[in-house]
């Protein structure tokens, strides 16, 4: 300081005598007091540029910081069966969770310990998660420790909030179902929004820890039952403790589900199949109101329990998901098969409508019938019959589900190159099939409902590369081949038969119901397509089918308390278990009464025969279902 | 005697430091509501044991008036002495809080040494470079004197508390000054100081301060952990605006988003309940305050009691100037109590002392000669 002073001076004037001590100690004692007054006048424009210039965003903050807006979840709608039974209730339950943005880091070793001590958690693991989710951008949910603990323990963590900054006991309600794991396919879970959906879902106002339909009706009416959250805007304190709330809306609870599922029906359809699956690895059975389109029952086997979905552990559902016979698919809907024979309803409607046969067509069956290779005669393919059957009528034709009879309607007879009988075509075939709805998703309320496929020629040639020969006619006749269903699309298919040709749009849900049980969304039954087939045509099917219950292939279906019509399917599948032998499913679909069709019924075993271990199983349901009725 | 004792007792300085210190009550009232409830509950505690601590700090200072302050210097090894051991007794066996050593207990009040360590410091170094007038020039006691203030700045750096360590050193320098030393040797100093920095920084900046530091350049970073605080201060502060939220009603402070409101962070509250206008009255008493012990520095004859004063006035200073400088990230967080204003017996005790002593400078400067 004094060396500035000097060279100041000098270079004014070089000659000047050196400064007295008085002197240079009241120049320090100037800058002092200039120190002074400069260290203030920094504070002071720093504290200008925060108070004022900044100071509205800075109150902005503030205000972030203490305002804070919690949802206030609207209790999810209920689902009762058609009767009005319950089959769901909310419960609460209760988990302990940590608000990461409450919690510094540096408080967070006594509420680890005792949060260790009480649940038994890891320290170290709960401390990496809480570290991810503060550098997250949502701090403020509440991150879930343990949940489903007792209400003892929750007791004691209500106890403890209070003193354990970012602790909060977080009460949820959960699904309880009604321990029918018999309705597991059809009232499907719910579960926490997973990572993957959580980008879409934010968008509909769900959080991180909120509860989504997964499956199920859960899923397909999930905005119906979720009803709309409020929330509650709330000042809290900086451990997140609420202060006061200053503006709130409530929640709007959701609304609930009728569902045309008869839960009584659906138990004992269930245990029917149960006991007659044998060692298929899936079975299905559905029952379905022939005029409204309504399911009355719908099994699919085996089943899951729903209520494990809430505390679900990595290793169940892995074993759930590893299973060979894949509990958690609906079989009735999301897998298709070869209808075998079942398929021979649409043939026959066909061959009727098209003009093809009618009831006193004549064709006799001699076991099978002989093609020969288009371009070397000498190599013929035989396309068997189950058995040499004889000369049938059509009744005669569908009661003993003659192969070699709906060879002829599907594909036509020919010797030595001359057509002896015209049959319908694969394209007029393929044609009916979608008048019946196959190779498209019935629609269902369910989700994930498969479609099936209906291949004709142009299929084939798309698909495969090869060209359409006469044998892929005859298969495609009777349900083999290329076609493919769903036990549900075969049950549409009975439906409209039974019910003058209507293709009528499967439901599980009846109707919608607000809290106070006043209808909101009431029953219209619906149609997605008519098949153009006369009912007529269709009664002379009717006649074969009741027929085949009463003395063709399917007497084993028949039921002591109503007369039921039916059509049995042993469909092959598979690889050649040598000597032209394939696994079989069994089939069977029928309706009752046979002279005034109210309901139909599908069945369908993984491994089995039609005759043999399907139809039993529908002649037992609707004699069930019939004689319950008549007792009722 | 007594005549001469009223005519040059600085009443200015008293009434400020009185100020101050009631501000500072009215601050700790609002700023310890949030953790003690009730009003009932804030003034049988934090608000009470500062009144008390006042009053008692009151007492010492008049105590320290009537003393000569010539008998300090007499003292000024024992107390030295005294400081540097128990600096080292809590460097061993210190409580640590917030992740340094500062405190010792002494039935059952928390002392902080290295507040009476600066208030020893001043006077050993009044003493040594008073003693050797005539030697200023030399390098020898230009060193000396800094080794003096080294020693008890490395050992509260190493506790570490940095701002304190900067507080010592800045002691040292307004003395060293103010006593005449050549400039030379302050700049070779600089310099040589300059050229190590790198060295200093690898050798000596533990993880500890390394993340203080980083915490102020983005405190964003880690908005719920190490950049808590200084970002709530801010928030506080700057939400406070013109005039404030009014006492008691802030809500950065009632709700606790600050952290040692009553004591390292005080300021926050008064920026933020009182507002700009609150902050200039403080500085306005500071400085008046500043400026009437510069004054005392000033009129001052006598060496030992000129440097006194100058140390005691940087001491007040700096500790102001980090202190708010923390508060409004002006600087890296250290904790730093700010004079007079936050809760702390340690601190207040040693501030009334310093002041005892300016007033004692003023009336008995004169009575010897020299």
């Amino acid at each position: 300081m004094r060396l500035f002073r000097q060279q100041q001076r000098r270079w004014r004037s070089p000659k000047s005598e050196p400064l007295s001590d008085a002197e240079r100690l009241r120049d320090k004692f100037f800058y002092f007091r200039l120190l002074v007054l400069t260290a203030f006048a920094v504070l002071t424009l720093q504290l200008l540029r925060l108070q004022v210039f900044e100071g509205e965003a800075y109150q902005q903050r503030a205000e972030n910081n203490r305002l804070r807006v919690v949802p206030v979840m609207p209790s999810r709608g209920l689902i009762f069966d058609r009767n009005g039974v319950p089959l769901v209730e909310n419960v609460p339950r209760f988990s302990v969770g940590v608000v990461p943005a409450d919690l510094p880091e540096e408080k967070e070793e006594p509420v680890l310990q005792w949060l260790e001590k009480l649940l038994g958690v890891s320290p170290a693991d709960v401390s990496k998660d809480l570290e991810e989710r503060r550098s997250s951008n949502d701090p403020y949910t509440p991150l879930i420790v343990k949940s489903g603990i007792e209400p003892e323990k929750a007791f004691a963590v209500r106890e403890a909030e209070a003193e354990l900054a970012g602790v909060r006991l977080v009460v949820e309600p959960v699904r309880r179902y009604g321990g029918q794991p018999v309705l597991s396919h059809i009232l499907g879970y719910v579960g926490q929004v997973a990572d993957y959906e959580y980008e879409e879902l934010k968008s509909k106002g769900y959080g991180m820890n909120d509860r989504v339909g997964k499956s199920g009706v859960e899923l397909q009416y999930e905005e119906v039952l979720r009803g709309t959250p409020g929330y509650r805007q709330v000042e809290v304190d900086a451990s997140g403790r609420e202060i006061s709330t200053l503006d709130s809306s409530p929640a709007v609870p959701g609304n609930s589900l009728v569902l045309s599922i008869d839960l009584d029906l659906q138990q004992k359809t269930a245990e029917i199949l149960q006991a007659a699956m044998g060692d298929s690895l899936n079975a299905v059975a559905a029952v379905m109101d022939v005029h409204t389109g309504e399911l009355l029952a719908l099994v699919s086997l085996p089943g899951f329990d729903d209520n494990m979905f809430t505390d679900i552990t990595e290793e169940q559902f892995r074993a759930l998901l590893d299973d060979p016979r894949k509990p958690l698919v609906n079989h009735a809907i999301s897998e298709v098969y070869p209808p075998g024979s079942t398929f021979k309803q649409i043939t026959a409607s066909a061959a009727l409508q098209e003009g093809v046969a009618n009831a006193g067509t004549t064709i006799t069956s001699h076991g099978s019938i002989t093609v020969p290779n288009e371009y070397d005669p000498s190599i013929l393919y035989v396309f068997r019959d189950w058995s040499a059957l004889g000369t049938l009528n059509f009744y005669g034709g569908v009661a003993m589900s003659s192969d070699v009879y709906f060879y002829y309607l599907g594909g036509g007879y020919y010797e030595n190159g001359v057509e002896l009988f015209r049959g319908l075509g694969a394209e007029r075939l393929a044609e009916y099939c979608r008048r019946f709805g196959l190779g498209r998703p019935t629609g269902v309320d369910l989700p994930g409902e498969a479609e099936g496929n209906v291949p004709d020629p142009e299929w084939k040639e798309r698909e495969l590369g090869e060209g359409w020969f006469i044998g892929d006619t005859y298969n495609f006749s009777i349900g083999q081949g290329y076609v493919t269903t769903t036990p549900l699309q075969m049950l549409q298919v009975t439906a409209a038969v039974a019910n003058g040709g209507h293709v009528m749009l499967p439901r599980v849900v009846r109707e919608i119901i607000d809290p106070a049980g006043n209808t909101v969304v009431p029953f219209v039954p619906r149609v997605t397509g008519e098949t153009g087939v006369s009912d007529e045509n269709l009664s002379v099917l009717r006649e074969g089918m009741r027929q085949a219950v009463s003395w063709g292939t399917a007497t084993t279906a028949a039921a002591s308390s109503v007369s039921v019509a039916g059509k049995t399917g042993t469909a092959e599948f598979g690889p050649d278990l040598g000597g032209g032998h394939y696994a079989t499913h069994g089939w069977f679909t029928g309706f009752a009464p046979a002279n005034d069709p109210q309901v139909a019924v599908v069945v369908f075993l993984e491994k089995g025969n039609g005759a043999k271990n399907a139809a039993p199983i529908g002649g037992q349901i609707l004699n069930y279902f019939f004689s319950r009725k008549s007792a009722g | 005697m007594y005549v001469r004792h009223i005519r040059n007792f600085d009443l200015v300085l008293l009434l400020t430091s009185l100020a101050l210190v009631a501000y500072g009550i009215i601050l700790i009232y609002s700023g310890s509501l949030p953790s003690y409830e009730s009003a009932a509950e804030t003034l049988a505690n934090p608000v009470a044991r500062q009144i008390t601590f006042a009053v008692l700090g009151v007492a010492v200072m008049l105590l320290a008036t009537r003393t000569d302050y010539h008998l300090w210097g007499y003292a000024a090894g024992l107390l030295y002495l005294l400081s540097i051991a128990t600096l080292l007794f809590v460097l061993v066996l210190g409580d640590a809080i917030y992740g340094s050593r500062r405190w010792i207990e002494i039935g059952g009040t928390q002392v902080q040494p290295s507040e009476i360590t600066k208030l020893a410091l001043i006077i050993v170094l009044a003493k040594y470079l008073s003693d050797r007038q005539e030697r200023l020039g030399e390098l020898k006691v230009f060193l000396t004197s800094l080794g003096i203030a080294l020693l008890p700045t490395l050992l509260v750096f190493a506790e570490p508390d940095l701002g304190s360590a900067v507080i010592l050193l800045a002691i040292w320098l307004s003395m060293i000054i103010i006593a005449g030393a050549r400039s030379a040797h302050i700049l070779g100093l600089a310099g040589a100081l300059l050229a190590s920095l790198p060295f200093i920084l690898i050798a000596l900046i533990t993880d500890y301060q390394r993340e203080r530091i980083q915490t102020f350049l983005d405190p964003e970073s880690d908005p719920l952990g190490s950049g808590f605080n200084t970002l709530q201060a801010e928030i506080g502060i700057g939400s406070g605006g013109w005039f404030g939220k009014g006492l008691t009603e802030g809500t950065q402070t009632q709700l606790d988003y600050l952290r040692t409101q009553t004591t390292d962070y005080i300021f926050s509250v008064l920026g933020e309940e009182l507002g700009f206008v609150g902050a200039m009255v403080l500085f306005a008493l500071f400085v008046v305050l500043l400026l009437r012990a510069l004054r005392t520095a000033r009129l001052c004859q006598d060496p030992f009691g000129r440097l006194t004063a100058i140390g005691i006035v940087a001491y007040i200073l700096f500790q102001v100037f980090i202190n708010v400088g923390v508060n409004i990230r002006l600087l890296p967080v250290t904790g730093i109590p700010l004079p007079f204003i936050s809760q702390g017996g340690s601190s207040l005790i040693t501030l009334f002392i310093a002041l005892g002593i300016l007033q004692s400078i003023r009336i008995h400067q004169r009575l010897r000669p020299w």
